[in-house]
């Protein structure tokens, strides 16, 4: 779900109760106008008199006047309308929570890092690219740039806000309907600004804490002797240079964290679905996908990728 | 002030014979004639030859930036398509762009205005002929600069708005960006040049009589837009040639948040150049459709005194509105409201605009002609594009389509129906004074349908796609995202589009060999460029025309007053006074230079070098000074005496 | 096309004029307003980094040094008299007195030239130390290119008077340079004050 047409949170709503209105009436006004033009170049043709080039009659520069005046005198009453509107609106969708789960998140070209305040920060949980919030709560975002500008956009939750670097931007919402709502950066960013995009995944409280208290936990240690191998294979072939498994020495933020991938629907920033075939294909060749991506070809041999796709398989 | 001294009434008053007419016309063929020959060609100074030329330019660049669209429309058509990679889509996009603003839209406009801004005041020249040359030259170096680095692979890719700090030196190291400042800085000399030549030719050269409020709309437009690129393309001359160019090139931090440079302060500028500039481009179209519509419905425009004040007022408030570009950055939410109040408030002026133009049309009998056709096709577009400008003021609506396809949607409703219907409606209007020849109907016919039906069928659905959540500048998306049906539509209007300007381009080549002929004033219309032959020999008028009225070709009825005793023997053009153009003296006018071309390319060596060693600028500003030196001893050689000086004491007779 | 009918003849008006009622007058001031405008939007531009910094200048640089920049700044009030005498003798053509005025006018305007090159490092940063430098060398330096065109102005129209006898317009052109010179020493009085002086006080 991806549209400004399906609010799912009660900011949304009110942008899009006033943009229907905004189209009602301004659809309205562009009718009024094209009927006229038709109007008063159609239905008089044929009936083609003698140029008047130098006066027009009184009586007709009398109507004229009082047509042009009062279309005028409505355009300013509909713009003062909108503009009441507007800012009623734009009132409400200041009204900052006082107390609100707050969720820091990075952009990166190109992916997002988001890490959940929580006082104690063991309990703190780094993530990419999916985030969980939970449903009838408000839910406030820090946004900041590691790099360009980027801009946070889930548009069935709330509008836009840009992440500039040396800025702090806030945004929030509050989803009142379960669902997966994708998004999508929208501030051009460079050659991968087109698959920089992020789920938010609204779910009930309980389902969300459950979800955050697994996240915090490291994954569990590898059991076979081929994901040991694939751990191995992470650790050495320089993926940890760039990427975070907790519980293990990979502990960068170059790229995404990984720590909790298989729980992760997409991969590569929502470029591709996360299956066994997709991620084997990202760790060859991850130019062919998203060429330009920060994420270099992995020179590995096939037992060696197919070890590590099976250690990757057990990060839940 | 009486009416008698507003008017040059001098004692003779006699009929010209035909003769007498031909006579004078033969000796200033001899003095105004430009060299022969491709040399001719280079030292042309004539606002005309200049004017003509940069029509054709920017029509290129116009045609160029058209088959840019064509191919990112194509990648477009579907999903994951592989027409362009990220790299060349983001090139092709920036150029696509950076041309349709800075190399089409802005300069066809000044265009428009060099070419006739002089004949419609019944000036001889524009001011200043040979920095007007200089100008054009500038702008095709950076015309030629641009499209050699495209072609080159090193074209720029950080967007047309090159924000900061994408394009500065950490993000975007090589040449790419640096081509872009550069170009900006071409284009933006180029138009300063030519503002303050309109602005110089409409306050000093006017026809004696043409008080400001006898002047044509057009020009008044013309003049506005002159003011708004004076105080507008300083902004990205700061912003551009200075701030980023040294941030790229010495390693200064303008924009560095990390040694407390600033990356918003770039929005800021940039957007405080470029909102104006969309009504740089705007409004001269506007000043189009006055004539047009008054020709058509044989009727006087209605509210002249509102379409100027229109005019005004929409220049001033042009200069609040650049935050809206930046309703998604943190700045404070009660600046935002105000700039959302500006933009709203500015849609008054134009709204009023067009009911004037209604309010003409109904007193009239409407002829439907290409060129009116093309006004209510720009009424059709504009009113859409107006009306989601006016969402998009709304900070709420906006933080929503900020960015996404629907600004596209908008912006192109604005500027193709805004700026581009009225511009070829002009081009049909007038295309007859400059070649001579009339545009054939019937494919005129046939290119405005295909044009206002593609304009429609390309930018309707971007609204929706946007609200959908595509985001501009993307060159691709994924097939779940669902937006390939629409994409494809728009694509489908994209080539008709594109069908629709080869209709056109047919109907000009046809007709400026073979179209009919279409002597002095074709369209029986009133202002004083028709006044002349089409097109126009190089001193437009024979005899200095006296204007008595704001229509002067309908409301002098049998003999068209004018004023003798402009020097035959050597190039002069009559200075007027600023607000009543009363005679006031006789300016010599330089004769052809070829050193415009030469200054315009030790600019050109200046900048470019720069890109890649300081010593290159020294170079070029070395060059630079023979050239200076050579315009000045070229108007002492040319000078042809005795000079009149009125004050009593001055005794010098020279050369 | 219609027949025309003769309303006056414009034979006798004058062929040169000076001031406002000039074409080059006219140009001048296109460039003045430009180039002002261009160092208003700079120096709004310098204020608004400053916010960006605790303290102004940034800690660890020093102040601006005072004494080349308002040595150079009386020089220019002083430049004033040539660049007044000069005008004012062309408005005579007073060919004699034109070229007087325009020698001193001209060793005076190099030699203020040939100061700013110590009036950019009393600045004491550097463009490169942090955007505060960047700030203030683009400003001055941006003024400096003002006075690169007044000398090349000023020097080239002393010795146009040298080489041989000009006509009319360039009495003219005389007048206007020194027009287009009060600017660049009004425009620099704020400059002057904001840049140097400033620091010590916001």
């Amino acid at each position: 779900m991806h549209s400004a047409f399906a609010p799912a949170s009660p900011q949304a709503h009110l942008v899009a109760t006033l943009w229907w209105w905004m189209l009602g009436v301004g659809g309205a006004i562009w009718l009024a106008v094209i009927a006229t033009m038709l109007y008063v170049t159609l239905a008089r043709r044929g009936r083609r008199g003698p140029d008047d080039l130098q006066h027009v009659p009184d009586a007709t520069r009398r109507r004229m006047e009082r047509v042009v005046l009062g279309a005028g005198s409505l355009t300013v009453l509909v713009l003062a309308a909108f503009l009441v509107f507007d800012f009623s609106v734009g009132h409400a969708l200041a009204q900052h929570p006082q107390r609100a789960l707050t969720i820091d998140i990075t952009g990166h070209q190109w992916w997002w890092e988001a890490e959940y305040e929580d006082p104690d920060p063991s309990k703190r949980l780094t993530t990419a690219n999916e985030i969980h919030v939970p449903t009838g709560e408000p839910v406030q975002f820090k946004l900041r740039s590691a790099d360009v500008i980027h801009s946070f956009w889930a548009p069935n939750l709330n509008g836009k806000k840009d992440l500039i670097p040396g800025y702090l931007s806030t945004l929030w919402f509050e989803a009142d309907t379960a669902g997966v709502y994708r998004g999508q950066c929208a501030e051009f960013c460079g050659l991968q600004h087109a698959k920089m995009a992020f789920y938010v995944v609204a779910e009930p409280r309980a389902k969300f804490q459950a979800w955050l208290a697994a996240g915090a936990q490291s994954p569990p240690p590898p059991t076979d002797s081929t994901q040991l191998y694939g751990q191995r294979v992470f650790l050495s072939s320089g993926c940890a240079v760039c990427h975070t498994i907790g519980g293990t020495a990979a502990q960068a933020f170059v790229g995404p964290p990984l720590t909790h991938v298989m729980s992760r629907a997409t991969i590569a920033a929502g470029a591709l679905a996360n299956t066994r075939a997709n991620l084997m294909a990202w760790i060859t060749n991850p130019q062919a996908i998203k060429p330009g991506a920060r994420m270099p070809a992995v020179p590995l041999t096939g037992p060696q990728l197919a070890a590590l796709v099976d250690y990757l398989g057990t990060l839940k | 002030m009486t009416s008698s001294q507003r008017e040059p009434m001098l004692p003779a008053e006699t009929t010209l014979s035909e003769e007498e007419v031909a006579r004078e016309a033969a000796a200033l063929d001899r003095v105004w004639a430009g060299r022969p020959g491709f040399w001719g060609w280079l030292t042309a100074v004539d606002h005309k030859s200049i004017g003509k030329r940069y029509l054709v330019t920017t029509f290129a660049m116009f045609l160029a930036g058209g088959i840019l669209a064509a191919f990112m429309r194509t990648q477009l058509m579907r999903p994951e398509n592989t027409v362009l990679g990220p790299d060349r889509y983001n090139q092709v996009f920036t150029v696509h762009g950076t041309t349709m603003m800075f190399l089409f839209a802005v300069p066809v406009m000044t265009a428009m205005g060099i070419y006739f801004v002089p004949l419609m005041v019944g000036a001889r020249n524009i001011a200043f002929p040979r920095a007007n040359a200089f100008g054009y030259w500038t702008y095709f170096v950076g015309v030629v600069f641009l499209y050699v680095s495209l072609i080159a692979n090193t074209g720029p890719d950080t967007g047309w708005f090159a924000y900061v700090p994408l394009s500065g030196p950490q993000y975007s190291p090589g040449h790419r960006v640096d081509v872009w400042a550069q170009l900006v800085t071409f284009t933006e000399i180029a138009a300063l040049i030519a503002a303050v030549n309109v602005i110089v030719t409409v306050f000093k050269l006017r026809s004696p009589g043409m008080s400001l409020n006898r002047l044509p709309l057009f020009v008044w437009a013309q003049l506005v837009v002159s003011f708004m690129i004076v105080f507008a393309m300083p902004a990205v001359a700061a912003g551009s040639t200075l701030m980023l160019g040294l941030d790229r090139t010495v390693n200064s931090h303008w924009f560095n948040p990390a040694e407390g440079g600033d990356a918003l302060l770039w929005q800021h500028i940039f957007w405080f150049f470029g909102h104006p500039e969309v009504y740089i481009i705007f409004l001269p179209a506007l000043g189009f459709i006055t004539p047009i519509v008054e020709t058509f419905a044989r009727r006087k425009v209605f509210g002249y005194t509102a379409l100027v004040m229109s005019n005004i007022t929409t220049a001033f408030f042009a200069f609040g509105l650049w935050v809206h570009h930046m309703f998604a950055t943190p700045i404070p939410e009660l600046g935002q409201s105000l700039f959302t109040a500006a933009s709203m408030v500015i849609a008054i002026p134009t709204g009023v605009q067009i009911f004037c133009w209604l309010a003409t049309l109904w007193a009239g009998r409407a002829e439907l002609r290409v060129p009116l056709l093309f006004v209510l096709g720009f009424i059709f577009t504009f009113v859409i594009g107006g009306i989601s400008g006016v969402m998009l003021a709304s900070v709420a609506f906006d933080k929503q389509a900020h960015d996404t396809f629907f600004v596209v949607a908008h912006l192109h409703y604005v500027l193709l129906g805004g700026g581009v219907m009225p511009l070829f409606g002009a081009f049909y209007f007038w295309f007859p004074k400059i070649t001579g020849r009339m545009l054939d109907e019937t494919l005129g016919k046939l290119h405005f349908w295909l044009f206002v039906i593609g304009v429609n069928v390309t930018f309707f659905p971007m609204h929706v796609l946007g609200l959908e959540g595509m985001p501009r500048r993307v060159y691709t998306y994924l097939e779940s995202t669902g937006w390939g049906s629409l994409n494809l539509v728009a694509t489908l209007g994209a080539y008709t589009i594109a069908l629709s300007v080869i209709v056109f381009l047919v109907n000009a080549i046809r007709s400026w060999w073979g179209g009919e002929v279409a002597g002095a004033n074709p369209w029986n219309s009133s202002g004083l460029e028709w006044a002349t032959t089409s097109p126009p020999p190089p001193y437009n008028f024979v005899h200095v025309p006296v204007t008595t009225s704001r229509h002067p070709l309908w409301d002098t009825t049998v003999e068209l007053p004018v004023l003798s005793g402009l020097r035959t023997d050597r190039r002069e053009v009559l200075v007027t006074t600023t607000f009543d153009a009363r005679p006031d003296y006789r300016h010599e006018d330089p004769a052809p230079s070829i050193w415009p071309l030469y200054l315009a390319l030790c600019m050109g060596l200046t900048f470019i070098g720069g890109i890649f060693s300081p010593y290159l600028v020294v170079v070029g500003l070395a060059l630079t000074l023979p050239g200076l030196f050579g315009l000045a001893w070229q108007s002492i050689t040319n000078h042809r005496g005795p000079d009149h000086v009125d004050a009593p004491q001055a005794l010098a007779e020279t050369a | 096309m219609k027949p025309l009918r003769v309303a006056g003849n414009v034979a006798e008006l004058p062929s040169t004029v000076f001031g406002a009622r000039s074409l080059m007058w006219w140009a001048t001031l296109g460039m003045m307003v430009i180039e002002g405008w261009t160092l208003a939007l700079l120096v709004v531009s310098y204020l608004y980094l400053r916010q960006n910094f605790a303290s102004w200048p940034p800690l660890r640089t020093p102040h601006p040094s005072l004494v080349v920049p308002t040595t150079n700044l009386v020089l220019m009030f002083v430049s004033c008299v040539p660049a007044y005498m000069s005008a004012r003798s062309a408005k005579q053509f007073d060919t004699v007195r034109v070229r007087r005025w325009l020698v001193v006018f001209s060793i005076i305007v190099v030699a203020i030239t040939v100061v700013r090159w110590w009036e950019l490092w009393a600045l004491n940063t550097r463009w490169d130390t942090n955007a505060y430098g960047s700030a203030a060398w683009t400003i001055v330096g941006l003024h400096t290119t003002l006075l690169a065109l007044d000398v090349a102005d000023t020097v080239g129209l002393t010795l146009l008077f040298f080489i041989r006898e000009l006509p009319a317009k360039m009495y003219t052109d005389t007048n206007d340079n020194s027009f287009y010179w009060y600017f660049s020493v009004a425009v620099w009085i704020p400059i002057y004050l904001i840049v140097y002086v400033g620091p010590r006080i916001f």
